[in-house]
Protein backbone atom coordinates (compact mmCIF):
# COMPACT_ATOMS: atom_id res chain seq x y z
CA UNK A 1 0.00 0.00 0.00
CA UNK A 2 2.65 2.44 1.12
CA UNK A 3 6.31 1.90 -0.60
CA UNK A 4 9.30 4.35 0.43
CA UNK A 5 12.28 3.96 -0.56
CA UNK A 6 15.44 6.04 0.51
CA UNK A 7 13.31 8.99 1.87
CA UNK A 8 14.72 11.88 3.44
CA UNK A 9 14.21 14.67 4.76
CA UNK A 10 16.25 18.27 6.11
CA UNK A 11 14.82 21.20 7.55
CA UNK A 12 15.96 24.42 7.72
CA UNK A 13 18.77 25.00 8.99
CA UNK A 14 20.30 21.70 8.25
CA UNK A 15 18.79 19.13 10.10
CA UNK A 16 18.07 15.39 8.92
CA UNK A 17 15.11 14.46 10.26
CA UNK A 18 14.29 11.89 8.06
CA UNK A 19 17.65 10.36 7.18
CA UNK A 20 17.23 7.33 5.19
CA UNK A 21 14.53 6.01 5.38
CA UNK A 22 12.97 2.59 3.49
CA UNK A 23 9.78 0.79 4.31
CA UNK A 24 7.41 -1.01 2.50
CA UNK A 25 3.13 -1.10 4.59
CA UNK A 26 0.70 -3.63 3.13
CA UNK A 27 -2.84 -2.85 3.11
CA UNK A 28 -4.84 -3.67 6.56
CA UNK A 29 -1.33 -3.16 8.71
CA UNK A 30 -1.52 -0.84 11.54
CA UNK A 31 1.70 0.42 11.87
CA UNK A 32 2.86 1.97 14.67
CA UNK A 33 5.75 4.77 14.33
CA UNK A 34 7.59 4.05 17.94
CA UNK A 35 10.25 6.48 19.10
CA UNK A 36 11.37 9.46 21.54
CA UNK A 37 9.57 12.96 20.50
CA UNK A 38 12.13 14.61 18.33
CA UNK A 39 13.09 11.15 16.50
CA UNK A 40 11.54 12.41 13.07
CA UNK A 41 8.13 10.73 13.21
CA UNK A 42 6.06 13.46 12.82
CA UNK A 43 8.02 14.60 9.52
CA UNK A 44 8.11 11.07 8.55
CA UNK A 45 4.48 11.06 8.40
CA UNK A 46 3.95 14.45 6.81
CA UNK A 47 6.27 13.61 4.26
CA UNK A 48 3.90 10.87 2.81
CA UNK A 49 1.44 13.40 1.94
CA UNK A 50 3.63 15.84 1.21
CA UNK A 51 2.98 18.30 4.13
CA UNK A 52 6.61 18.58 4.24
CA UNK A 53 8.39 18.05 1.06
CA UNK A 54 10.98 15.66 0.88
CA UNK A 55 14.50 16.13 0.08
CA UNK A 56 15.32 12.68 -1.40
CA UNK A 57 13.61 9.48 -2.48
CA UNK A 58 10.49 8.39 -3.35
CA UNK A 59 6.97 7.52 -1.87
CA UNK A 60 4.39 5.21 -3.19
CA UNK A 61 1.06 4.96 -2.42
CA UNK A 62 -1.50 2.42 -4.09
CA UNK A 63 1.28 1.89 -6.92
CA UNK A 64 0.99 5.80 -7.56
CA UNK A 65 4.19 8.19 -6.73
CA UNK A 66 3.68 11.26 -4.45
CA UNK A 67 7.20 12.41 -4.20
CA UNK A 68 7.58 14.50 -7.80
CA UNK A 69 3.32 14.21 -8.49
CA UNK A 70 1.95 17.58 -9.95
CA UNK A 71 -0.32 19.25 -7.97
CA UNK A 72 -3.72 17.90 -9.23
CA UNK A 73 -2.23 14.24 -9.03
CA UNK A 74 -1.46 15.17 -5.37
CA UNK A 75 -4.87 16.43 -4.53
CA UNK A 76 -6.19 13.17 -6.00
CA UNK A 77 -3.80 10.89 -4.40
CA UNK A 78 -4.17 13.10 -0.62
CA UNK A 79 -7.52 12.64 -0.62
CA UNK A 80 -7.24 8.67 -0.41
CA UNK A 81 -4.72 9.62 2.87
CA UNK A 82 -6.40 10.77 5.86
CA UNK A 83 -4.43 12.67 8.34
CA UNK A 84 -5.11 13.06 12.46
CA UNK A 85 -2.85 15.47 13.87
CA UNK A 86 -2.12 15.59 17.89
CA UNK A 87 -3.65 18.77 18.08
CA UNK A 88 -6.84 18.08 15.99
CA UNK A 89 -6.49 20.69 14.38
CA UNK A 90 -9.99 21.77 13.74
CA UNK A 91 -11.55 24.90 12.17
CA UNK A 92 -12.95 25.97 16.34
CA UNK A 93 -15.49 27.91 15.18
CA UNK A 94 -16.52 25.82 12.83
CA UNK A 95 -19.56 23.58 13.36
CA UNK A 96 -18.88 19.79 14.00
CA UNK A 97 -20.61 18.79 10.88
CA UNK A 98 -18.53 21.38 9.20
CA UNK A 99 -15.38 20.47 10.13
CA UNK A 100 -16.15 16.69 9.04
CA UNK A 101 -17.81 18.17 5.70
CA UNK A 102 -14.25 19.50 5.29
CA UNK A 103 -13.05 15.49 4.24
CA UNK A 104 -15.28 15.60 1.65
CA UNK A 105 -13.07 18.46 -0.30
CA UNK A 106 -11.35 16.47 -2.07
CA UNK A 107 -14.21 14.86 -3.90
CA UNK A 108 -16.28 18.20 -4.56
CA UNK A 109 -16.03 20.54 -7.36
CA UNK A 110 -14.48 23.65 -5.80
CA UNK A 111 -16.71 26.18 -6.93
CA UNK A 112 -19.95 25.52 -4.85
CA UNK A 113 -17.84 24.85 -1.92
CA UNK A 114 -16.40 28.16 -1.81
CA UNK A 115 -20.10 28.87 -0.69
CA UNK A 116 -20.28 26.45 1.60
CA UNK A 117 -22.70 24.55 -0.61
CA UNK A 118 -21.99 20.88 -0.40
CA UNK A 119 -24.16 17.99 -2.18
CA UNK A 120 -26.56 15.92 0.09
CA UNK A 121 -24.22 12.70 -0.46
CA UNK A 122 -21.70 14.67 0.86
CA UNK A 123 -23.63 15.83 3.67
CA UNK A 124 -25.08 11.77 4.51
CA UNK A 125 -21.18 10.71 4.38
CA UNK A 126 -20.13 13.33 6.65
CA UNK A 127 -23.24 12.36 9.51
CA UNK A 128 -22.68 8.50 8.78
CA UNK A 129 -18.82 9.29 9.73
CA UNK A 130 -19.48 11.38 12.69
CA UNK A 131 -21.63 8.57 14.08
CA UNK A 132 -19.31 6.09 13.28
CA UNK A 133 -17.57 7.81 16.07
CA UNK A 134 -19.95 8.25 18.36
CA UNK A 135 -20.91 12.05 17.91
CA UNK A 136 -23.68 12.46 15.85
CA UNK A 137 -25.50 13.96 18.50
CA UNK A 138 -22.40 16.98 18.39
CA UNK A 139 -23.48 17.95 14.46
CA UNK A 140 -24.44 21.53 15.42
CA UNK A 141 -22.17 22.31 17.86
CA UNK A 142 -19.35 24.19 17.52
CA UNK A 143 -16.16 22.16 17.49
CA UNK A 144 -14.31 24.14 20.26
CA UNK A 145 -16.83 23.61 23.20
CA UNK A 146 -15.89 20.07 22.58
CA UNK A 147 -13.53 18.06 24.97
CA UNK A 148 -10.36 17.75 23.65
CA UNK A 149 -10.83 13.60 23.24
CA UNK A 150 -14.17 14.62 21.77
CA UNK A 151 -12.54 16.76 19.00
CA UNK A 152 -10.03 13.90 18.43
CA UNK A 153 -12.90 11.68 17.61
CA UNK A 154 -14.42 15.18 14.92
CA UNK A 155 -11.01 14.53 13.37
CA UNK A 156 -10.82 11.14 13.04
CA UNK A 157 -14.39 11.48 11.63
CA UNK A 158 -12.92 13.78 9.32
CA UNK A 159 -10.43 11.75 7.67
CA UNK A 160 -12.98 8.85 7.37
CA UNK A 161 -15.34 11.43 5.45
CA UNK A 162 -12.34 11.35 2.90
CA UNK A 163 -13.19 7.38 2.29
CA UNK A 164 -9.48 6.66 2.23
CA UNK A 165 -7.46 3.77 1.70
CA UNK A 166 -5.08 4.73 4.56
CA UNK A 167 -4.95 7.20 7.72
CA UNK A 168 -1.89 8.31 9.25
CA UNK A 169 -1.98 9.24 12.90
CA UNK A 170 0.78 11.78 14.35
CA UNK A 171 0.65 11.06 18.02
CA UNK A 172 -2.94 11.07 18.08
CA UNK A 173 -3.46 10.72 22.16
CA UNK A 174 -0.94 12.86 23.34
CA UNK A 175 -2.26 16.19 23.88
CA UNK A 176 -4.73 14.03 25.87
CA UNK A 177 -5.72 13.09 29.36
CA UNK A 178 -4.03 9.47 29.43
CA UNK A 179 -7.08 7.68 30.74
CA UNK A 180 -8.05 9.06 26.39
CA UNK A 181 -5.72 7.10 25.25
CA UNK A 182 -7.40 3.99 25.12
CA UNK A 183 -10.41 5.19 23.93
CA UNK A 184 -8.79 6.90 20.80
CA UNK A 185 -6.85 4.23 20.29
CA UNK A 186 -9.53 1.94 20.12
CA UNK A 187 -11.32 3.79 17.58
CA UNK A 188 -8.51 3.65 15.19
CA UNK A 189 -7.71 0.14 15.86
CA UNK A 190 -12.03 -0.38 15.43
CA UNK A 191 -11.20 1.67 12.18
CA UNK A 192 -8.45 -0.70 10.79
CA UNK A 193 -10.11 -3.85 11.51
CA UNK A 194 -13.84 -3.42 10.65
CA UNK A 195 -12.82 -0.81 7.25
CA UNK A 196 -10.04 -2.79 6.39
CA UNK A 197 -7.59 0.85 6.50
CA UNK A 198 -4.16 0.91 6.41
CA UNK A 199 -3.19 2.60 9.76
CA UNK A 200 0.40 4.17 10.63
CA UNK A 201 0.11 6.38 13.86
CA UNK A 202 3.02 7.50 15.62
CA UNK A 203 3.26 6.88 19.35
CA UNK A 204 5.98 7.49 22.17
CA UNK A 205 4.77 5.31 24.22
CA UNK A 206 5.84 1.75 24.54
CA UNK A 207 2.78 -0.15 26.01
CA UNK A 208 0.26 1.94 23.58
CA UNK A 209 2.50 0.49 20.98
CA UNK A 210 2.58 -3.35 21.85
CA UNK A 211 -0.92 -2.96 22.64
CA UNK A 212 -2.51 -2.00 19.73
CA UNK A 213 0.38 -2.72 16.59
CA UNK A 214 0.57 -5.20 14.16
CA UNK A 215 4.02 -3.85 13.14
CA UNK A 216 6.32 -1.70 15.02
CA UNK A 217 8.74 0.49 13.60
CA UNK A 218 11.45 2.11 16.02
CA UNK A 219 13.01 5.42 15.03
CA UNK A 220 15.44 6.65 16.28
CA UNK A 221 17.30 9.92 15.07
CA UNK A 222 15.21 10.10 11.56
CA UNK A 223 16.22 6.28 10.99
CA UNK A 224 14.74 3.02 11.19
CA UNK A 225 16.56 0.92 13.98
CA UNK A 226 13.48 -1.55 14.96
CA UNK A 227 10.96 -3.08 12.30
CA UNK A 228 9.32 -6.18 13.52
CA UNK A 229 6.27 -7.51 15.56
CA UNK A 230 5.02 -6.00 19.27
CA UNK A 231 6.01 -9.57 20.90
CA UNK A 232 9.58 -9.00 19.29
CA UNK A 233 9.75 -5.29 20.87
CA UNK A 234 12.32 -6.80 23.68
CA UNK A 235 13.47 -3.98 26.75
CA UNK A 236 16.84 -4.39 24.86
CA UNK A 237 15.10 -2.88 21.57
CA UNK A 238 13.43 -0.70 23.68
CA UNK A 239 16.14 0.89 25.20
CA UNK A 240 17.99 1.28 21.77
CA UNK A 241 15.33 2.83 20.67
CA UNK A 242 14.62 5.11 23.58
CA UNK A 243 18.56 5.59 23.87
CA UNK A 244 19.95 9.17 24.09
CA UNK A 245 23.34 9.02 22.49
CA UNK A 246 24.52 8.08 18.84
CA UNK B 1 23.59 56.04 24.55
CA UNK B 2 20.16 56.69 26.02
CA UNK B 3 20.86 60.01 27.57
CA UNK B 4 22.05 61.21 24.02
CA UNK B 5 18.83 60.21 22.98
CA UNK B 6 16.43 62.09 25.15
CA UNK B 7 18.95 65.28 24.77
CA UNK B 8 18.53 64.93 20.76
CA UNK B 9 14.39 64.31 21.41
CA UNK B 10 13.99 67.91 23.66
CA UNK B 11 16.22 69.84 21.56
CA UNK B 12 14.24 68.11 18.26
CA UNK B 13 10.63 69.16 20.53
CA UNK B 14 11.96 72.63 21.39
CA UNK B 15 12.85 73.45 17.65
CA UNK B 16 9.47 72.50 16.74
CA UNK B 17 8.26 75.13 19.98
CA UNK B 18 9.92 78.06 18.69
CA UNK B 19 9.28 76.67 14.61
CA UNK B 20 5.16 76.32 14.99
CA UNK B 21 5.13 79.25 17.20
CA UNK B 22 3.65 77.83 19.93
CA UNK B 23 3.01 80.34 22.76
CA UNK B 24 0.67 79.09 25.64
CA UNK B 25 0.35 83.31 26.61
CA UNK B 26 -0.71 83.78 22.99
CA UNK B 27 -3.32 81.18 23.85
CA UNK B 28 -4.46 82.14 27.04
CA UNK B 29 -5.08 86.08 25.27
CA UNK B 30 -7.35 84.25 22.95
CA UNK B 31 -9.43 81.94 25.34
CA UNK B 32 -11.88 84.88 25.79
CA UNK B 33 -12.35 84.60 21.70
CA UNK B 34 -12.78 81.24 22.16
CA UNK B 35 -15.57 81.74 24.74
CA UNK B 36 -17.06 84.56 22.41
CA UNK B 37 -17.10 82.05 19.72
CA UNK B 38 -18.81 79.35 21.95
CA UNK B 39 -21.54 82.36 23.44
CA UNK B 40 -22.52 83.21 19.52
CA UNK B 41 -23.39 79.63 19.32
CA UNK B 42 -25.88 80.03 21.70
CA UNK B 43 -28.67 78.82 21.83
CA UNK B 44 -28.32 76.64 18.42
CA UNK B 45 -30.85 77.34 16.08
CA UNK B 46 -33.13 74.41 15.41
CA UNK B 47 -34.58 75.95 12.71
CA UNK B 48 -31.65 74.15 10.49
CA UNK B 49 -32.49 70.71 11.88
CA UNK B 50 -34.32 68.98 9.05
CA UNK B 51 -31.44 70.27 7.23
CA UNK B 52 -28.73 69.15 9.02
CA UNK B 53 -30.18 65.62 9.97
CA UNK B 54 -30.45 65.33 5.87
CA UNK B 55 -26.83 65.86 6.05
CA UNK B 56 -25.94 63.81 8.89
CA UNK B 57 -28.04 61.08 6.97
CA UNK B 58 -25.72 61.36 3.75
CA UNK B 59 -22.75 60.83 5.72
CA UNK B 60 -23.25 57.77 7.13
CA UNK B 61 -24.78 56.61 3.76
CA UNK B 62 -20.89 57.84 2.52
CA UNK B 63 -19.42 56.03 5.13
CA UNK B 64 -21.43 53.35 4.99
CA UNK B 65 -21.30 52.51 1.39
CA UNK B 66 -17.61 53.44 0.84
CA UNK B 67 -16.88 51.07 3.95
CA UNK B 68 -18.88 48.25 2.49
CA UNK B 69 -17.36 48.51 -0.87
CA UNK B 70 -13.95 48.58 0.29
CA UNK B 71 -14.57 45.78 2.94
CA UNK B 72 -15.05 43.40 -0.30
CA UNK B 73 -12.06 44.90 -2.66
CA UNK B 74 -9.63 44.63 0.37
CA UNK B 75 -10.43 40.81 0.47
CA UNK B 76 -8.08 39.49 -2.71
CA UNK B 77 -5.66 42.14 -1.62
CA UNK B 78 -5.27 41.00 1.79
CA UNK B 79 -4.89 37.78 1.13
CA UNK B 80 -2.41 38.79 -1.58
CA UNK B 81 -0.78 40.75 0.43
CA UNK B 82 -0.27 38.18 3.60
CA UNK B 83 3.66 36.76 3.85
CA UNK B 84 2.19 32.87 4.38
CA UNK B 85 -0.46 32.79 1.65
CA UNK B 86 0.85 34.99 -1.28
CA UNK B 87 4.25 33.80 -2.97
CA UNK B 88 7.46 36.15 -2.79
CA UNK B 89 6.89 37.71 -6.29
CA UNK B 90 3.42 38.80 -5.42
CA UNK B 91 3.45 39.76 -1.38
CA UNK B 92 6.22 42.48 -1.91
CA UNK B 93 4.70 44.38 -4.65
CA UNK B 94 1.27 43.92 -2.87
CA UNK B 95 2.83 45.21 0.61
CA UNK B 96 4.22 48.28 -1.00
CA UNK B 97 1.39 48.78 -2.70
CA UNK B 98 -0.49 48.67 0.06
CA UNK B 99 1.59 51.41 1.79
CA UNK B 100 1.91 53.85 -0.65
CA UNK B 101 -1.67 54.44 -1.45
CA UNK B 102 -2.26 53.77 2.48
CA UNK B 103 -0.20 57.40 3.06
CA UNK B 104 -2.69 59.34 1.76
CA UNK B 105 -5.65 60.73 3.96
CA UNK B 106 -9.25 60.06 3.16
CA UNK B 107 -9.38 64.13 2.63
CA UNK B 108 -6.68 64.25 -0.12
CA UNK B 109 -8.34 61.84 -2.02
CA UNK B 110 -11.32 63.54 -1.70
CA UNK B 111 -9.73 66.31 -3.56
CA UNK B 112 -8.68 64.59 -6.05
CA UNK B 113 -12.27 62.59 -6.42
CA UNK B 114 -13.92 66.27 -6.83
CA UNK B 115 -11.87 67.38 -9.33
CA UNK B 116 -12.69 63.95 -11.42
CA UNK B 117 -16.16 63.25 -11.20
CA UNK B 118 -17.84 66.91 -10.20
CA UNK B 119 -18.91 67.67 -6.56
CA UNK B 120 -21.63 65.58 -3.93
CA UNK B 121 -21.71 62.85 -1.91
CA UNK B 122 -20.31 60.22 -5.09
CA UNK B 123 -16.77 61.45 -4.74
CA UNK B 124 -17.13 61.24 -0.60
CA UNK B 125 -17.68 57.61 -1.11
CA UNK B 126 -15.05 57.27 -3.67
CA UNK B 127 -12.58 58.74 -1.38
CA UNK B 128 -13.64 56.37 1.50
CA UNK B 129 -13.18 53.04 -0.61
CA UNK B 130 -9.79 54.69 -1.50
CA UNK B 131 -8.48 54.79 1.40
CA UNK B 132 -10.62 52.36 3.26
CA UNK B 133 -9.86 48.90 0.78
CA UNK B 134 -5.77 49.57 1.62
CA UNK B 135 -6.11 49.83 5.01
CA UNK B 136 -8.44 47.18 5.72
CA UNK B 137 -6.44 45.13 3.39
CA UNK B 138 -3.06 45.91 5.93
CA UNK B 139 -5.32 45.08 8.88
CA UNK B 140 -6.54 41.78 7.04
CA UNK B 141 -2.98 40.30 5.73
CA UNK B 142 -2.08 41.03 9.35
CA UNK B 143 -4.33 39.13 10.82
CA UNK B 144 -4.05 36.32 7.82
CA UNK B 145 -0.62 36.09 9.06
CA UNK B 146 -1.32 35.49 12.70
CA UNK B 147 -3.43 32.41 11.90
CA UNK B 148 -3.32 28.73 13.32
CA UNK B 149 -1.10 26.72 10.85
CA UNK B 150 -2.83 23.42 11.99
CA UNK B 151 -6.61 23.61 10.32
CA UNK B 152 -4.87 24.52 7.03
CA UNK B 153 -2.63 21.53 7.04
CA UNK B 154 -5.41 19.16 8.38
CA UNK B 155 -7.43 20.94 5.33
CA UNK B 156 -5.00 20.71 2.75
CA UNK B 157 -4.09 17.15 3.60
CA UNK B 158 -7.80 16.55 2.33
CA UNK B 159 -6.69 16.73 -1.25
CA UNK B 160 -8.55 20.43 -1.06
CA UNK B 161 -7.33 22.95 -3.61
CA UNK B 162 -5.79 26.15 -3.19
CA UNK B 163 -9.07 28.25 -2.97
CA UNK B 164 -10.33 25.67 -0.78
CA UNK B 165 -7.60 25.65 1.64
CA UNK B 166 -8.15 29.12 1.81
CA UNK B 167 -12.13 29.60 2.43
CA UNK B 168 -11.95 26.37 4.96
CA UNK B 169 -8.56 26.96 6.71
CA UNK B 170 -8.22 30.34 6.29
CA UNK B 171 -11.22 32.63 6.02
CA UNK B 172 -12.85 30.47 9.30
CA UNK B 173 -9.99 32.03 11.28
CA UNK B 174 -9.76 35.45 10.61
CA UNK B 175 -13.72 36.59 9.13
CA UNK B 176 -14.53 37.53 12.76
CA UNK B 177 -11.27 39.19 13.10
CA UNK B 178 -12.30 41.11 9.60
CA UNK B 179 -15.53 42.30 10.38
CA UNK B 180 -14.11 43.29 13.57
CA UNK B 181 -11.46 45.59 11.69
CA UNK B 182 -14.44 46.78 8.69
CA UNK B 183 -16.47 47.84 11.83
CA UNK B 184 -13.84 49.81 13.66
CA UNK B 185 -13.32 51.20 10.30
CA UNK B 186 -16.73 52.26 9.70
CA UNK B 187 -16.56 54.55 13.04
CA UNK B 188 -13.43 56.18 11.65
CA UNK B 189 -15.28 57.00 8.50
CA UNK B 190 -18.21 58.60 9.85
CA UNK B 191 -15.71 60.81 11.21
CA UNK B 192 -13.72 61.31 8.36
CA UNK B 193 -16.43 61.62 6.43
CA UNK B 194 -18.01 64.57 8.27
CA UNK B 195 -15.21 66.49 7.00
CA UNK B 196 -15.71 65.34 3.50
CA UNK B 197 -18.04 68.21 3.01
CA UNK B 198 -15.38 70.82 3.06
CA UNK B 199 -13.84 70.50 -0.05
CA UNK B 200 -17.31 69.68 -2.06
CA UNK B 201 -17.02 66.06 -1.46
CA UNK B 202 -21.01 66.05 0.39
CA UNK B 203 -22.53 64.75 3.11
CA UNK B 204 -23.19 67.38 7.19
CA UNK B 205 -19.80 69.02 6.64
CA UNK B 206 -21.14 70.65 4.00
CA UNK B 207 -23.67 72.52 6.20
CA UNK B 208 -20.92 73.06 8.93
CA UNK B 209 -18.56 74.94 6.41
CA UNK B 210 -21.71 77.36 4.95
CA UNK B 211 -23.33 78.11 8.42
CA UNK B 212 -19.43 79.24 9.35
CA UNK B 213 -19.18 80.68 6.47
CA UNK B 214 -22.48 82.91 6.77
CA UNK B 215 -21.37 83.32 10.24
CA UNK B 216 -24.33 81.92 10.82
CA UNK B 217 -22.87 80.17 14.43
CA UNK B 218 -26.42 78.96 15.80
CA UNK B 219 -26.70 77.16 13.18
CA UNK B 220 -23.31 75.62 12.67
CA UNK B 221 -23.80 74.65 16.56
CA UNK B 222 -26.96 72.65 15.00
CA UNK B 223 -24.88 71.28 13.05
CA UNK B 224 -22.12 70.19 14.99
CA UNK B 225 -24.51 68.67 18.01
CA UNK B 226 -25.83 66.31 15.21
CA UNK B 227 -22.39 65.35 14.55
CA UNK B 228 -21.69 64.45 17.76
CA UNK B 229 -24.74 62.61 18.28
CA UNK B 230 -24.46 60.85 14.66
CA UNK B 231 -20.64 59.58 15.79
CA UNK B 232 -21.72 58.93 19.38
CA UNK B 233 -24.60 56.23 18.05
CA UNK B 234 -22.81 54.78 15.01
CA UNK B 235 -19.77 54.22 17.43
CA UNK B 236 -22.54 52.32 20.35
CA UNK B 237 -23.81 50.67 17.58
CA UNK B 238 -20.15 49.64 16.49
CA UNK B 239 -19.00 48.67 19.19
CA UNK B 240 -21.52 46.45 20.65
CA UNK B 241 -21.64 44.31 17.20
CA UNK B 242 -18.05 44.03 17.36
CA UNK B 243 -17.68 42.88 21.42
CA UNK B 244 -20.09 40.01 19.89
CA UNK B 245 -17.74 38.96 17.43
CA UNK B 246 -14.95 38.10 19.12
Amino acid sequence: MIEIAGLRVVLPPAVAAVDGVDLAIAAGEFVVILGRSGAGKTTFLRALNRLVEPTAGTVRVGGRAITGADAATLRGLRRKIGMVFQQFNLVRRASVLDNVLAGRLGWTRTLPTLFGRFGTEDRRIALECLAQVGLAAFAARRADTLSGGEQQRVAIARALAQAPSVILADEPTASLDPALTGSIMDLLKAINVRRGLTLVVSQHQLETARAYATRVVGFRRGRVVFDGAPVALTPAVAATIYSEER
Amino acid sequence: MRRATIVIGLVVLAWTVWDTGADPVRLARGIPWILDFLRRMLPPDLRVLPAALLGALKTVEIALLGTAVAAALALPLGFLSARNVAAPPIFHPARAALNFFRSVDTLVYALIFVAAVGLGPFPGVLAVVAYTTTSLAKLYSEAIEGIDRGPVDAITATGATRLQILRFGVLPQVLPLFLSYVLYRLETNIRAATVLGFVGAGGIGFYLQTYLRMIDYPAASTVLLVTVAMVMVVDAISSRLRARLV
